[in-house]
């Protein structure tokens, strides 16, 4: 056998080699794998970001023109419970009565805490069925204070609901 | 023939041949791993992927913070719920992503107020909310639904109250009654 003989046998090895091999051959699916993964790591990236968003349900009782609604203002609720958010404190007053306003630490905070806890007491001793109350704030007072208003009036520290059901009023007529 | 071939010839092809079988076995192996098989792990993310969408999809709101809206922190237990959007940034007011009135820090032009600078009710902000709120009540009424009065209120952490009631109050004169205060949940 000369050297030719064999190196030809050997090509038409490979060459049948080859064939099988490529019959058994699969799709290449690295780059949909590019393109999966990229996706992937950007909706996970987009996921992290996201922050979590919730709600304050707050009412108004301008609901402008129309005979429907007239009588609404009208139903007195039998605890007119009022929280203005004033520059020195807060000032709680309710069916005529107005209580001793609850002053800004020596901080220069609100005092939330001390607001909670007049609130719960009015709710305990006053009025326990009650939820409604209105709020109302001075001109420039920040959104992010009356979102802490509204929380202080939401709910106590053990999480018993005081007087969720706010309105915004006074401000606003 | 045999007999008569060379011995040196019979040993030639003894040779190649030999390397011709060893040629055909080293072929004949089994290859060493050289692609990984990658299909499982395609499964995973392609689930991960659907997954991934489906949670996207099924989220109510979104909002894009920067540095003209960052919203208040919360402890509020209700989660967003969607409605029509009313926003509030530090330089503009925008219902559903339309800008409406520009706000110079954090007052609207008199100009722009039916009464002027005492004023609450912003004009513009009330005819575009009331071609809303027809819209919203048309749908209401041809679905057979009930018309909410709700709106999604975003506004920035910083927006003094003025400039919000006076928003609240042109929504009010629009026909909606209840806001839903968009606000950022504290993670507990």
């Amino acid at each position: 056998m000369t050297r030719r003989q064999v190196r030809n046998a050997m090509r038409r090895l490979r060459a049948e080699h080859d064939e099988s091999e490529e019959e058994t051959t699969e799709i290449n699916l690295v780059p949909y794998m590019d393109i999966v993964t990229n996706i992937i790591i950007f909706l996970l990236a987009s996921v992290i970001t996201q922050v979590p968003l919730g709600n304050i349900n707050v009412t108004s009782p301008t609901i402008g023109p129309g005979s429907a609604e007239m009588d609404t203002p009208k139903e007195k609720p039998p605890l007119n419970l009022t929280v203005t958010l004033a520059a020195n404190g807060f000032i709680i007053g309710g069916s005529g009565a107005v209580i001793e306003p609850i002053k800004k630490l020596p901080t220069g905070q609100y005092d939330f805490d001390g607001l909670t806890n007049q609130l719960a007491e009015i709710k305990r001793t006053v009025a326990p069925d009650e939820t409604k109350a209105m709020f109302n704030a001075d001109a420039y007072i920040p959104y992010e204070l009356v979102v802490k208003t509204l929380d202080s009036m939401r709910q106590d520290k053990k999480g018993k609901l005081l007087f969720p059901d706010i309105t915004f009023a006074a401000g606003i007529l | 023939m045999a007999a008569s071939a060379h011995p040196s010839d019979e040993l030639s092809r003894l040779k190649g041949k030999k390397a011709v079988r060893a040629y055909a076995r080293k072929l004949a192996e089994p290859e060493t791993i050289k692609d990984l098989n990658i299909t499982p792990m395609m499964d995973m993310m392609t689930i991960i992927l659907v997954f991934l969408l489906k949670t996207f999809t099924s989220a109510t709101t979104f909002i894009s913070q920067d540095q003209n809206l960052a919203l208040a922190p919360s402890d509020t237990p209700l989660q967003a719920k969607q409605a029509a959007m009313v926003t509030i940034t530090k330089r503009v007011v925008l219902v559903e992503g339309e800008a409406v009135v520009t706000i110079n820090n954090g007052r609207i032009d008199p100009a722009l107020k039916r009464d002027g600078e005492n004023g609450y009710y912003i004009t513009s902000l009330v005819e575009l909310l009331n071609k809303l709120s027809n819209k919203e009540r048309k749908v209401a009424e041809l679905t057979k639904g009930k018309f909410e009065q709700e709106l999604l209120v975003v506004a920035d952490r910083n927006t003094p109250y003025r400039l919000l009631t006076e928003v609240l109050y042109s929504c009010g004169q629009a026909g909606y009654a209840n806001y839903r205060l968009l606000v950022l949940k504290n993670r507990e």
